[in-house]
Parts: structure tokens; C-alpha cells; sequence
């Protein structure tokens, strides 16, 4: 696999080298706190000056009114609201994207290779094809019609009929999100609904029972390595690769990968008792060698808390494997371990799970001066096969939540602002929400990033100033500094805010062949959705409060 | 009234204008039937300068469609679509990288370089990222369609057609793995093909060196009609012959040295010495750039005939001899009608026998194999006319090895090395060339090795 799935840290923990870590629910309780906060005591002050002495009563007015409207909400208005919403947009040939779609279906094929020859490679074009266009189709047409569907209210003036009704102005909010979500919800499950139709059968039968529609179950372990003295070293060795994803271990020393899966009982073997351990990995030949044959590797597992002697703790190694390089292989290996021959055998889930139910596996490259590579995803062990249908339906729920988000991060948008402000803003919060743009701003926040802040990069770009040298060291680059330091502050706060978007795009678990998992991406995607939605419903709420509807 | 009046009379001259612009761009854009000289301005200079989609080679409707829905934005999406390649490139995604690599060429049907540049990606970068051999001609062959494919779409580019006979010839024939590669070309790995040709990169059936020849051919008669500039013509247009002399060299190595592997030979001494030693070159002489046109198969008598002057008679000498230095036409004659001597044959059979026996340990018939070797080579050495055979490496390697397999089977029986043998000169001669004997070696270590 070429992306690494990490969980999402909910609580916190003590990393050995990263140190105390605080996990998601704690960071947003802070960060919607602190915005709440400030929230308040803006309005605070903003009552105060306006009103002077008449302000704390208008502000206790302000605020029962608020508690007034949360406790006294209505489902059925709600409810009504979003129906109207729906129908608005229907109206509004919201529909008409599939027009689109079916376009793109009709002719994708002339611009996706040969079809007489379906690999499985191809395969995975033809999913992240359908899933990619499905995403693109909709999110667009949900943003613009969130964006827009206030600001026009308020200028048509049709938002004054519904205000001066009871429904409540957080009934309004919510309404909309409700309703838009809905009509991007149905876009979606056509499109996807049909799409899935189109990849079975634009897979041919013979693909199909070659196993390339699949949905691997896999479970992950933690790697480390042994250096070639057989010391424990965080990374292998770089052979050149301009991508380092993969770390590798020289053949016929003491290097080794090392992996330690968690968890590990009985229900990871299947009915014949075999553990499927599947693997990937890279070689780099320091010469060519023999070319007849793939490089060697072997598994070997450990358990040190059943020592065989002083320091020597009991180990199994496997036969040689011929790695497949670019594609993955499944290893069988049974639960009874031996050769032929051998008078000792052992189990592996009774003599090599340890206590805390962990496994260890040992991967070495056996030919000399040889390097085999991997990463983390390189090795798992696979469980049962899920249909193709429910990792389809788990990366679909993905784009959905992406829908459920755009539509509240939109509707939130246009209560303060113009349509076609809204669609910028919430457009760039998607563009910034990327995973790229996520590492560009850990780097810049974090200090990594080579040239300084905000003043420290006019500066070196000003003087030509290799980002290498040293500032010199006087009261002004101190201030400068300081200066940067504030806005880097401030541009922590901006990336709290700004989402992330990297677990929401399932479909690469998908067109590779894996079920999508719940800890790395439906649980996070579900929590980002849920963690903006109180908020921005809130922030629409108070904006449409305090908002003068007379003001176009 | 008048306003109504004034409003027709606009929409009229309106009329009129838009007919009378209709006329120059009918005139201009005109399409053409079919006929010769038919259709517009536009239509015949397409015609006359081989513009049309179809005269530049196969048409490819999706491709048209995509640049046509791109409107202006064809370079933008070209280039993103290129950082994308190589960003999937590094990252190993292979069907990615292939897809947007499908989609340039869509965009950029006719810039040749592309189809260079992608081919060689596929069948070089892409190949050498995977440890299996049937993994790697995979990609070879993906490279070797790709440009087919190419040239397919771009029937007047000698350059794309050489690329091709470039591949068959140095990517299946020189590599590392070529042994393997060549087997391949003839028995696909692949399943689906039973274990034949795949028909769309080896549609003859042909040897991958036969199969670069003819590749070679039709470039070269591309390239009467439209100029290459890759190499010198004169090298360019002496590929077909250096393909049959690489096929008949792999026959040797086979270990096939009957008639077949003789008549191989014979023909690439045709192809050299009838053929290309026989064409034109329209070569510059001289500090003034006088241009001329040599043979390289010249004598002196074609010379003269064909100088004005006594001075171009030198003049002509000169660049015919600097050009037969430059093709190595001297030697690859001496070479090829060496190797059709039968002698030369038997030589390469006693050796190629001395290495099979001593594999199976049957010393003594790989011991008299090899003498025999020896002492054929020994005299075809010595034949007037061969004498600069001794320089070519390939040839005095194998006698070398021939030599050390001799020699080693005496150390072996415990016997003493003749103090006079066949080619003792030959030895002495090249122990001065430390990295002729690391070779020689090599290739005796290996002799358990290899299949």
C-alpha cells in the first residue's frame, strides 16, 4: 500500500519521543471553548457600548432570549424548514448534475485504456474514477446552493415571512443544513448507486473471480527496526528513493524489520487455522545477481517471554519467500509450526502470543548485499474478505459526511455573508483543509519550516538571504521575532479551525483494495463533521440574530 | 412608425454584413471532398503540407473531443497532468501514472517528444522498478506498444519509428536481462497468450533483432522523406544492417552455428556491403563546406569519376575514409566476411562445445574441442585481411576463454601446460589488458552459473 492509515488520537498520550500528546476531544473542547469565550465577551463589550448603562439588561434580554430559542426547539419546524429547503433547491435544477454524470459515465471508457484488458491496476483507476467524479459533482453543487440560499432569502425578502412566524432563527440554521444535506444526499446515492452499477459491469467476469473487486480486512502492527549489527534504529537504510516512504534492510546481516500486532486471538486465524500474513515489499539489487529469481525474505516470530535459554527467547522461522514486488501476496502459515523432520512443534497463537495478546513478526532479507524496503502498511494480517459492496458504501459515507460538512460550514457562511463570499470562504476552508496543506502549516507552526515567519521571509526574500544563515542578533530581529511569533500563535488558532480533510477521502482504501477502516477514517470523519457542526449551527444562529434582515 | 423603420433597416445592413463576412470565410474554410485540390484556402494548404488529422496518422475521436472541450486551456491541463506523472512516479503508482500518461498523449497527439519521453519512461524507468524479469518485460512491452502506438498516430515521424527499432534492439537485445527478454518476445509470459507471441508488440512472430531490423528499415525509409536528427545519417541509415550482424552474433551465442547462423552472417555482409556500403551520402568537405556525395563502398576509380578536380579527388578520399572510421565500416566487413568463412563457424562450434563438456565434466572431449578451436582461430588470425580481428573484443574473448578452459582442464588432470600452443601470442598480447581478463574471468566463473 502506498499511504500509511494512522488512528486518530481521541484523548491523549504519552508518546516515548514526541512526549505528552493531547488527542482531538480535548483540543476541540479548548478550541470551542476559547471561541466561545471570546464569543461572549465580545458581545459583552459591543452591548455595553452601545447601550451604556441599559446594556447588562439588554444583554441578560439577549441571552434568555438564546436559551429561550435552544430549549424551545421544534422538530416538525425544523422538519418543515428542511422540506422547503429541499423543494427550493429541486426547483432550482439541483438535479440537473446528473446530466453531468451520465456524460462522464458514458464516456469514460474512451479515456481509460484499453477495456479489452482489465488489470487489476485498472481496477483501481475505474473506483477512484467513479468515486472521484461522484465527490466532485456533488460537492460543488452543494456548496453553491448553501451559499446562496440566505443571502437571496434576505433579498427577495421571503426570509421575513419565516421570521415573523415562529420558527425560531436556530430552526432556520438548522433547517437549511437539514435540507441541503438531504438534496446532496440524494444526488449522492444515485450517483454512486450508478456507479457501482457501471464499475461490476465494466469489470469483466474473469477479473472478477481473479479477486481484484476486493475489500481486505486488514489490522495493522507497529514497525521498528534492527540496524545491521542488530541494534534497535527508528528508520532502515535510504537507498536512494526520492520517496521515503519505505525504510530498507540489508540481506544477510542482523537487520530486520519488526512488527507487533496488537490484539491478536484466535479469530485472526481462519477456519483452517492459517494465518494470512500479506505482504509488499520493495527491493533495491546492489547488483543484479541472479534475475531468474525475486529477492528472498522470511518471516520469523518471537516470543522473549518464553525463553528458550539465558538471553535467547523462542523463535519460529519460516521458509524463504520470493517477494512480488509491486503487488501483494498472501502467506498462509498454519497455526502448527514445524518442518518436516522436526520433533518440536509449536502453536502460534498459544507459544507466540504473548500475554498482553501481542505478536511479534520478524522480516529479514536473506539474499547478501541485497535491500529489501517497507513501511509500515507493508505487512498485516488479513482477516476474512468483506464484499466490495460495504468498503463501496463505507468511502460513499465518507463523501457524505464531506456533503453534511460543506452544507454547514456553507449555511454558516451565508448568514453573515453574501452568496458569492460564502462560496470563496467555504471553498478555501476546503482547498486549506487538505492534507498537504495540513503538513505545510504543522511544518510553519511547529518551526520546521526553513526561512521563518511571516516578517523573517520578507526579510531573507528582501536581502537574498540564504534561509540557512543566521539572523543577526539585535532588539529589531528580537521584535521581529516576537512579531512572528504572535502571528504563528494566531495561525495555530486558524488551523484548529480549518478541518481536516485528509479522512473523509476513503476512496483510496477502496480502489486499492481494502475495506475502509473505522479508527483511521469513518470514526475521524465522523467526529471533524459532528465537532463543526454544534459550533457553526451556533455561530449561524447568533449571526442571523443579530444580523439586520432589512440590509441586502 | 420611423422607429420601426430605422430598427429594420438596421437588422438588414446587419444581415448583409454577416453575409458578406460569410463569403471570405467559406472561401477560406471551404472543406474538402476528397479530390485533389478540392475544398478551401485552408482545406488544400492542410493538404499541402500534410496538416489533417488523418494525414498525420490514425484519428483518435476521444482525443480530438478532449482538446476540443479544453478550448483554450490544452497547455494548462497538459501541465498539470505532467507534474502529476511525475509525482505518481515517484511514489510507485504504476496504473496511475500509466492512466495520466494515456491522457497526455490524448491531449498531445502530435508532439512526438511526448511519445519519446513516455515510451522510454515505461519500458526503462517503470521496468527497472520491479525485481521479477516477467515483471519487467511487462513494462518493456508497455514502452514498445506505447510507441507503436505512437507512430500509429504520427505515421511521418522517422523519429518515433526509430525509437522503436531502438527499443527492440538495445532494450531487448543489450540489457541486463536481454537473455531472458528475448525469450520472452517469442514465448510470452503472460498466460493469455499460451506461451506465443504477444501479437500486438511481436505481430511477425520474429526474432527481437529481426523484428529491430525491420523497425530499422522503415525508419530508414521514412527518413528519404522527412529529415531525422538523432544521429548522423550515416549511422542512422547502417541500423538495419547492424541489427542482422547483432542476430546473427545472438545465434552464436546460442550455441547455433550450422548453416542458419553462416547465412545469417552472409546476409549481414550483403546488407553492409551491397546495400548500405552502396548508398549515397551527401557528406560536407572541406573548410568551405563544399558538399559531396560519397559511398562508402567507393574505390578510387569511383572517386575520380566522381570529382571535378584532382584537388576533390582528394578531398572525397578523405571523407570517405573519416566516415568508414565513423560507421567502423572497415571492421564490421572484416567481421562479417570472417564469420561467413565456414572455418570461422567450426572455430566458434569447437569453443561453444569446450565450454558445454567441461560444464559436464567431460574433460578430455572439451579439451580437444577447445585445441581444435584454437587452432582454427589461430588461423584465421593469421589470414591476410583478418589481422584487425585481433583488436575486437567479443571475438578475442571467447578465444581467451577457450584458452583458459584448455588450460584449466590440465591443471585439473595434472598435466603441464604445452609451453608452445595455438593463440599463446594472442594471450600475451591482451594480458596487458587488465579489464579484457577481468572479463574473461568473469565470464569462466560463470560458467556453472548460467543456464
Amino acid at each position: 500500500m502506498s499511504f500509511d492509515p494512522q488512528p486518530l488520537l481521541l484523548w491523549y498520550r504519552n508518546h516515548p519521543t514526541k512526549g505528552f500528546e493531547l488527542g482531538a476531544i480535548p483540543i476541540w473542547f479548548i478550541v470551542a471553548g476559547g471561541l466561545a469565550l471570546i464569543v461572549f465577551l465580545v458581545s459583552l463589550l459591543s452591548v455595553f457600548v452601545n447601550h451604556r448603562g441599559a446594556g447588562r439588561k439588554v444583554f441578560t434580554g439577549e441571552l434568555s432570549g438564546c436559551l429561550s430559542d435552544l430549549g424551545s426547539l421544534s422538530p416538525r419546524r425544523i422538519g418543515a424548514l428542511a422540506k422547503l429547503t429541499f423543494l427550493e433547491a429541486y426547483r432550482r435544477k439541483a438535479l440537473s448534475v446528473f446530466v453531468v454524470f451520465a456524460l462522464l459515465l458514458m464516456f469514460a471508457g474512451w479515456f481509460m485504456g484499453d477495456t479489452k484488458e482489465i488489470t487489476g491496476d485498472q481496477v483501481k483507476v475505474y473506483i477512484s474514477f467513479v468515486l472521484r467524479a461522484v465527490s466532485w459533482l456533488t460537492l460543488p453543487v452543494v456548496l453553491v446552493l448553501c451559499s446562496f440560499g440566505i443571502p437571496e432569502d434576505i433579498r427577495l425578502r421571503s426570509l421575513h415571512t419565516v421570521v415573523t412566524k415562529p420558527a425560531r432563527r436556530l430552526e432556520i440554521v438548522l433547517g437549511r443544513v437539514i435540507g441541503f444535506s438531504l438534496i446532496g444526499t440524494v444526488v449522492l446515492v444515485v450517483m454512486s448507486s450508478v456507479g457501482y452499477v457501471w464499475i461490476v459491469r465494466e469489470i469483466t467476469t474473469t477479473v472478477k473471480t481473479q479477486g481484484l473487486l476486493r475489500c481486505r480486512v486488514p489490522v495493522y502492527g507497529e514497525l521498528s527496526f534492527l540496524d545491521r549489527q542488530g541494534a534497535p534504529s527508528d528508520k532502515g537504510i535510504n537507498t536512494g528513493d526520492i520517496w521515503e516512504f519505505r525504510s530498507y534492510i540489508e540481506g544477510a546481516t542482523a537487520a530486520r524489520a519488526r512488527w507487533e500486532f496488537h490484539n491478536i486471538d484466535e479469530s485472526a486465524l481462519d477456519a483452517e487455522g492459517n494465518l494470512h500474513l500479506e505482504s509488499q515489499f520493495a527491493a533495491f539489487r546492489s547488483y543484479k545477481g541472479d534475475m531468474t529469481r525475486q529477492l528472498l525474505f522470511d518471516f520469523k516470530f518471537i516470543n522473549p517471554e518464553k525463553p528458550v535459554g539465558p538471553n535467547q527467547p523462542l523463535t519460529f522461522t519460516t521458509e524463504a519467500r520470493q517477494i512480488q514486488e509491486n503487488r501483494g501476496v498472501t502467506s498462509k502459515i498454519n497455526r502448527k509450526l514445524g518442518r518436516d523432520g522436526d520433533e518440536k512443534t509449536y502453536d502460534l497463537i498459544k507459544d507466540f502470543v504473548k500475554k498482553d495478546g501481542s505478536l511479534t513478526v520478524e522480516v529479514s532479507c536473506i539474499d547478501r548485499e541485497q535491500y529489501l524496503g517497507m513501511a509500515r502498511p507493508d505487512l498485516f494480517i488479513r482477516k476474512p474478505d468483506q464484499p466490495f459492496w460495504i468498503g463501496y458504501a463505507k468511502a460513499v459515507l465518507g463523501i457524505e459526511l464531506m456533503v453534511i460538512l460543506v452544507a454547514v460550514m456553507a449555511v454558516t457562511a451565508s448568514t453573515f455573508l453574501k452568496g458569492p463570499i460564502a462560496t470563496v470562504l467555504t471553498f478555501c476552508l476546503l482547498v486549506l483543509g487538505g492534507e498537504e496543506s495540513h503538513k505545510f502549516m504543522d511544518e510553519l507552526v511547529g518551526g520546521k519550516f526553513k526561512g521563518g515567519g511571516f516578517l523573517e521571509s520578507i526579510y531573507r526574500i528582501l536581502t537574498h538571504m540564504n534561509p540557512t544563515t543566521d539572523l543577526p542578533d539585535n532588539p529589531a530581529f528580537v521584535g521581529m521575532h516576537l512579531f512572528d511569533s504572535v502571528l504563528t500563535s494566531f495561525l495555530w488558532l486558524c488551523k484548529q479551525i480549518i478541518p481536516r480533510l485528509q479522512y473523509f477521502n476513503m476512496s483510496e482504501y477502496v480502489s486499492n483494495g481494502f475495506d475502509v477502516p473505522w479508527n483511521e477514517s469513518v470514526v475521524p470523519s465522523l467526529l471533524v463533521t459532528l465537532g463543526y457542526l454544534v459550533p457553526c449551527v451556533l455561530l449561524g444562529y447568533f449571526a442571523l440574530r443579530i444580523r439586520e434582515l432589512e440590509s441586502k | 412608425m420611423n422607429n420601426m423603420t430605422t430598427a429594420q433597416t438596421r437588422k438588414l445592413t446587419y444581415l448583409g454584413g454577416i453575409v458578406l463576412l460569410l463569403i471570405p470565410i467559406i472561401w477560406l474554410g471551404l472543406p474538402s471532398d476528397g479530390t485533389p485540390g478540392s475544398g478551401g484556402t485552408l482545406a488544400r494548404l492542410r493538404s499541402n503540407y500534410d496538416l489533417g488529422e488523418s494525414d498525420l496518422g490514425n484519428v483518435d475521436p476521444s482525443s480530438a473531443a478532449m482538446n476540443l472541450v479544453l478550448l483554450g486551456m490544452r497547455g494548462v491541463a497538459v501541465n498539470l497532468l505532467w507534474i502529476e506523472v511525475d509525482k505518481q512516479k515517484d511514489m510507485k503508482r504504476w496504473a496511475e501514472m500509466q492512466a495520466v500518461t494515456e491522457s497526455i498523449v490524448r491531449l498531445q497527439p502530435h508532439y512526438e517528444k511526448v511519445w519519446d519521453f513516455n515510451g522510454w519512461n515505461l519500458a526503462s524507468n517503470t521496468s527497472a522498478e520491479w525485481d521479477a524479469v516477467p515483471d519487467r518485460y511487462y513494462w518493456v512491452k508497455a514502452g514498445g506498444k506505447f510507441l507503436k502506438r505512437g507512430v500509429e498516430r504520427n505515421r511521418k515521424s522517422t523519429h518515433l519509428q526509430y525509437h522503436v527499432a531502438n527499443l527492440l534492439q538495445k532494450k531487448l537485445g543489450i540489457s541486463d536481462e536481454a537473455k531472458q527478454y528475448r525469450k520472452f518476445f517469442l514465448h510470452d509470459p503472460d498466460p493469455k497468450f499460451n506461451g506465443g507471441v504477444d501479437p500486438e508488440f511481436n505481430p511477425d512472430g520474429l526474432d527481437s533483432y529481426l523484428a529491430a531490423k525491420k523497425a530499422a528499415e522503415i525508419a530508414c525509409e521514412m527518413e528519404k522523406f522527412r529529415e531525422q536528427h538523432i544521429l548522423d545519417r550515416s549511422l542512422f541509415r547502417a541500423m538495419p544492417a547492424r541489427c542482422q550482424f547483432d542476430y546473427a552474433m545472438v545465434l552464436q551465442k546460442d550455441g547455433k552455428f550450422g548453416e542458419e547462423t553462416r547465412e545469417a552472417w552472409q546476409e549481414a555482409l550483403n546488407e553492409w556491403t551491397q546495400k548500405y556500403g552502396k548508398e549515397y551520402f551527401k557528406v560536407p568537405v572541406g573548410v568551405g563546406e563544399e558538399f559531396f556525395d560519397i559511398q562508402m563502398e567507393m574505390d578510387r576509380d569511383d572517386i575520380k569519376q566522381s570529382a571535378k578536380s584532382p584537388d576533390d579527388v582528394v578531398k572525397i578520399a578523405r571523407a570517405v575514409e573519416s566516415y568508414r572510421r565513423m560507421v567502423n565500416y572497415y571492421y564490421w566487413r572484416t567481421r562479417g566476411n570472417c564469420e561467413a568463412d565456414r572455418e570461422t563457424s567450426e572455430a566458434h562450434r569447437d569453443f561453444y562445445e569446450a565450454t558445454q563438456f567441461y560444464r559436464k565434466q567431460e574433460l578430455e572431449k572439451a579439451k580437444a574441442s577447445a585445441f581444435a578451436g584454437m587452432q582454427k582461430f589461430e588461423s584465421i588470425l593469421r589470414k591476410k585481411g583478418y589481422e584487425d580481428l585481433k583488436d575486437e573484443d567479443t571475438l578475442v574473448e571467447e578465444c581467451l576463454l577457450g584458452i583458459m578452459v584448455w588450460q584449466d582442464i590440465h591443471r585439473i588432470s595434472s598435466e603441464s601446460v604445452p609451453e608452445e600452443f595455438p593463440l599463446k601470442w594472442l594471450v600475451q598480447l591482451r594480458q596487458e589488458n587488465p579489464s579484457t581478463m577481468q572479463n574473461v574471468a568473469r565470464s569462466f566463473k560463470r560458467l556453472f552459473l548460467d543456464d
